[in-house]
């Protein structure tokens, strides 16, 4: 199978280049070429207008997937505790289901847990398949994906969405092998395409420099997880819904690992994905010494204090508070970025945030691009004055 | 003990950007790496051997410029090397790598562990580690920082969670993926690294064929998820730059987070 | 059959170690002036003092480009960390390697390839450098061995060296014919080491005076036999001044690279330096010279390589690579401009570092003055 170029066609437009996704054609002395990158995926091929792009592939033919219905969603929950990421995901799971007409479903595992799936409805579920049991007590991959196993089969969901949190990155991939999907993981956006009725799955790839729109057309349930934090929590327009119970057959003997105990950390926790005002600092804040500035300034907004990766990597902030790419997403009211140039890795992380102010010296760094007001200054001057008038403005409101 | 590192090149992804005026990648001056949260895999790969003595094969699927990935793991101190190459393979999302992987896996003589990173900066998906567990029905714990304690039959971990981590015990044969814990990768020896140049060198390189699959089920082909359209990422705003002392401008601030109902 | 390519897979290996472990201190490790042990020691443990000795005998089985390549690389992060590596590679270990008895090996060789032990190469006079004829450092026969007496000065490592090979003459009358290599421990009896001197550049790299004496050595410590020390000499000259070349180069490439990132980043007159043309000339020049450089190099090392004799090559080599990385740190420091002339920035660094290479493998007026000669000047 291959592409090639019918080159007396090809009159150079470059049409072809830009749409190849694997950058595989270049134009030489005036003719599309396609090189080594090529993965045949023909993406080329109806883009050219002079019909000179040629193709044996055989169109891949899609399943008919009509009895496939519904918007799910994994109510992930440890210890009895409802994870964000599970009611922000309901929150898209009712705009997905109200462009489909279909109906959002929230999965939830576990062991007592049943107080949960009110929540569940509380936040757009309209049915919650509950399945609880011992044998459900702590998450467990098999044991979790034995039970979407049976979901699945029986009830056929369209889409299938988790959290990108460290037991939604274990259990999705897993499932997606399981039952026969393709996943895409940590998308920041999803939507339905108007005309083809598909999922639509938005992701940065290459540490963020690039994003990448992926199709999951060739198999049901279309499944994605979503990294916390990115999507709205909205609350349901009607706040009835079906829970089912299910039992399962499942044994321990067919489950291969024991949680033999949860550590927790003593790291002094702020859940930043729900704060409303974030101090950030990064390279130009210099030392812990910088750090505790930040800290005052944060204290006067009533916010909380967080960092970029270079911060995080010396030390000066936990990694709870690192926020980009490889940290958290916020979208908090106020982002303060003071010392951050911005590189895109942290922009990715925060550009959501209704605005943003930042202090930098210098007058080119990127973050002033997502920025709504820039200061260019030395933000050791400008920091504790901030703090200092913030301070003050509050004691004048108390009066 | 017989180990299975699984390992991936990858652009040096902070280089990596996309074109302005064309939308394409520009992979040129790109330099490749071993995927950081793999290095850690092999590092956790070669602390075993020395504890405990193990073989370690190290596999991998790309092109063949990704042979200076197994090099690199033979100089680091692998015994073995087997590089997935095959244009058949190219434009593989998950779901058909790891289906690659998972078929070569099973032409590898008997193995009790298998580790690879968490995940790959270029894609950073973390998929293929539980897909490969699953397609070879094997138990899986993800985000390993430690392995405490290998016995036979079984092995006891720690995973790492958003608030703590957990102590898991885990049968073998297992899949683990691993993030960065307490021993920073080794770098390699430079007699090995030329070892690995020469023919004698344990490095094989498998195609299609050799794994015996049809190229209708790897690569583009055989992957259920599709990329439509890629582009750089926009989230410019019109920045108002404030201007004066560090006083004024402070005012400036305060007053525009007043205006806003920030505070 | 696929297989790396050795030359390309040593840069990228030796690279990712100069980016990760030696730049983000080099720095700092500048302003300290301290040995690098603890960047020696990785260095050790990658095995690359090894790397120009076949491998059955204990080295790592390169030649003399895979050993360029690393000075290079490693040159390209911090100046001095190379010439340390340099020395223990080639000048402080090569005569013991090629004749030293399996007790020698054992003793100091195996030591010295695993970081265990360092050698250096006592060669300068205070009144004899780049005129070896005229080296008084004394070798007398007796019953048991040689009597060592002299004094030798801008010892590289000298301070932190277990054994040293010296220069001695044997026959003051023969001149250069009687010169010829001897192995001295440090340890033993009559050897006595300076403090180590202060120095422009290079400031990891300690460097100091070493006299000899009455040291009695046995027989087996002459390196050379007689009559061949000569010889000896011009072989090994020619890998010294490829190296040094190479050295030449990897600094050149940190000045570039430098040079390139902030003439991008500063502003001038509302656009970055590096859209002028007196800038990009400079730059442009930078480029042209490393590009030179690297084929004089590459090409004196490809001759060792093959066997041949490459004293010419190598001479021009370390001569032009050497006046480009000279240049090059210049115009560094004037694309920064007083950034330049500051202590916190990089530039001063290898405007400093880049007089090293002036004097070792032979001043470039001794250079040029060869390089006359051999076209019948």
């Amino acid at each position: 199978m291959a592409v090639w170029v019918e080159v007396d066609l090809c009159d150079g437009c470059r049409r072809c280049t830009r749409e190849c996704p694997y950058d595989a054609i270049e134009v030489r002395d005036g003719k599309a070429r396609i090189g080594d990158r090529c993965t045949s995926c023909g993406a080329c091929v109806d883009k050219c207008h002079h019909e000179a792009i040629r193709s044996d592939i055989q169109p891949r033919v899609v399943p008919d997937f009509s009895e496939y219905k519904g918007v799910w969603v994994f109510a992930e929950q440890r210890a009895g505790k409802l994870s964000r990421v599970s009611v922000e995901l309901l929150g898209k799971a009712q705009e997905l289901a109200k462009q489909l007409n279909e109906k959002v479903s929230a999965v939830l595992i576990g062991y007592h847990v049943t107080d949960l799936a009110n929540t569940l409805i509380e936040f757009g579920a309209e049915t919650v398949h509950l399945v609880e049991g011992p044998i459900f007590k702590d998450y467990r991959t098999e044991s979790y994906t034995h039970v979407f196993q049976e979901l699945v089969s029986a009830y056929k969901p369209n889409i299938l969405i988790m959290g990108a949190t460290h037991i939604g990155r274990d259990l999705a991939p897993r499932v997606s092998r399981r039952v026969g999907s393709g996943l895409t993981a940590d998308c920041t956006d999803l939507s339905i395409d108007p005309d083809e009725g598909i999922l639509l799955q938005t992701r940065p790839a290459f540490g963020g420099n690039i994003m990448a729109t992926i199709a999951n057309r060739f198999s049901r349930p279309q499944m994605a997880t979503v990294r916390p934090g990115v999507m709205e929590v909205v609350p349901a327009p009607s706040t009835k819904g079906t829970v089912i119970p299910h039992g399962s057959t499942l044994t321990e003997d067919k489950v291969r690992t024991q949680i033999l105990e949860f550590v927790k950390e003593e790291t002094p926790h702020v859940d930043l994905s729900k704060a409303k005002i974030i101090v950030a600092g990064g390279r130009g804040v210099n030392d812990t010494a910088g750090f505790e500035l930040l800290r005052e300034l944060a204290v006067a907004l009533e916010g909380e204090l967080a960092g970029t990766r270079v911060a995080f990597e010396a030390g000066w902030i936990p990694a709870s508070s690192q926020v980009g790419q490889t940290g958290i997403t916020v979208r908090p009211e106020l982002y303060i970025a003071c010392g951050v140039s911005g590189a895109i890795q942290h922009r990715a992380g925060m550009s959501d945030s209704r605005f943003v102010a930042a202090i930098n010296k210098d007058p080119y760094a990127p973050i002033f691009k997502v920025a709504d007001w820039g200061i260019v200054g030395d933000l050791f001057d400008v920091v504790p004055e901030l703090t200092r008038q913030l301070r003050t403005a509050c004691e004048v409101m108390c009066d | 003990m017989n180990i299975i590192v699984l390992v991936k090149q990858v652009p040096n992804n902070t280089e990596v950007k996309l074109d302005p005026k064309t939308g394409n990648l520009i992979r040129e001056g790109v330099d490749t790496i071993v995927n950081p949260d793999d290095l850690q895999a092999l590092e956790t790969a070669f602390t075993l051997k020395e504890t405990h003595g193990a073989t370690i094969t190290v596999l991998s699927m790309g092109p063949v410029q990704a042979i200076d990935a197994l090099s690199e793991a033979i100089g680091m101190g692998a015994d073995k090397a087997i590089l997935l190459s095959d244009r058949a393979f190219a434009g593989a999302d998950t779901w058909a790598t790891s289906f690659t992987l998972g078929k070569a896996i099973q032409r590898v003589e008997k193995f009790d562990l298998i580790l690879t990173g968490r995940q790959a900066i270029d894609g950073d998906t973390a998929q293929v580690g539980p897909q490969i567990a699953e397609y070879l029905d094997l138990p899986q714990v993800t985000y390993v920082f430690d392995i405490e304690k290998l016995d036979t039959g079984y092995v006891q971990v720690k995973r790492r969670l958003e608030d703590g981590y957990e102590r898991i015990q885990c049968s073998l044969p297992a899949v683990l993926t691993i993030i960065g814990g307490r021993s920073k990768p080794r770098y390699p020896e430079i007699s090995k690294l030329l070892s690995a140049c020469t023919k004698r060198a344990p490095i094989e390189v498998w195609n299609a064929a050799d794994i015996g699959v049809t190229t209708a089920e790897v690569g583009m082909n055989g992957s259920l998820t599709q990329v439509i359209k890629t582009f750089a990422p926009k989230f410019e705003r019109q920045s108002e730059f404030l201007e004066g002392s560090a006083a004024s401008v402070a005012r400036d601030l305060v007053e525009r987070f007043k205006r806003n109902k920030l505070i | 059959m696929i297989r790396s390519n050795p030359e390309e897979l040593v840069r990228k290996n030796i690279a990712r170690f100069v980016d990760k472990e030696i730049i983000p201190v080099a720095q700092e490790l500048d302003n300290k002036g301290e040995f690098p042990r603890e960047i020696f020691e990785k260095l050790a443990r990658m095995g690359i003092f090894g790397i120009r000795y076949p491998r059955h005998k204990g080295g790592a089985g390169g030649n003399t480009t895979l050993f360029c390549i690393i000075c290079e690389e490693i040159s390209r992060g911090l100046l001095s960390v190379a010439s340390i590596t340099a020395m223990q590679c080639l000048m402080g270990t090569n005569f013991l390697f090629h004749s030293g008895t399996p007790e020698m090996l054992d003793q100091y060789f195996l030591p010295a390839m695993r970081g265990e032990k360092i050698g250096c190469f006592c060669m300068t006079e205070p009144d004899a450098g780049s005129d070896l004829g005229a080296i008084t450092t004394r070798a007398t026969e007796v019953d048991d061995g040689y009597l060592i007496n002299g004094m030798k000065t801008w010892v590289t490592d000298g301070p932190e060296a277990s054994f040293y090979t010296v220069m001695c003459q044997t026959d003051p009358t023969k001149r250069l014919r009687g010169i010829g290599y001897f192995f001295v421990p440090r340890h033993f009896s009559g050897v006595s080491v300076s403090s180590p001197f202060k120095c422009l550049g290079t400031r990891t790299t300690p460097i100091c005076e070493v006299a000899f004496k009455d040291v009695l050595i046995p027989k087996e410590y002459r390196l050379t036999p007689e009559g061949q020390g000569l010889n000896s000499f011009l072989k090994i000259i020619a890998e010294i001044r490829t190296m040094t070349a190479a050295l030449a180069i990897g600094l050149q490439r940190a000045a570039m690279a430098d040079s390139i990132k902030y003439a991008n980043e500063r502003v001038a007159s509302g656009k970055p330096i590096a859209k002028f043309q007196l800038i990009q000339a400079k730059i442009a020049n930078m480029v042209t010279n490393l590009e030179a450089s690297r084929l004089m190099t590459y090409r004196a090392a490809a001759m060792i390589d093959a066997g041949q004799d490459a004293l010419k090559e190598s001479t021009m080599a370390k001569y032009f690579a050497t006046e480009a990385a000279c240049s090059a740190t210049d115009e560094c420091t004037r694309i920064f401009a007083g950034y330049g002339y500051s202590m916190e920035y990089t530039a001063q660094r290898y405007f400093r570092d880049s007089r090293f290479l002036l004097n070792g493998g032979g001043t470039h007026e001794v250079l040029q003055g060869n390089i006359a000669r051999w076209v019948g000047l």
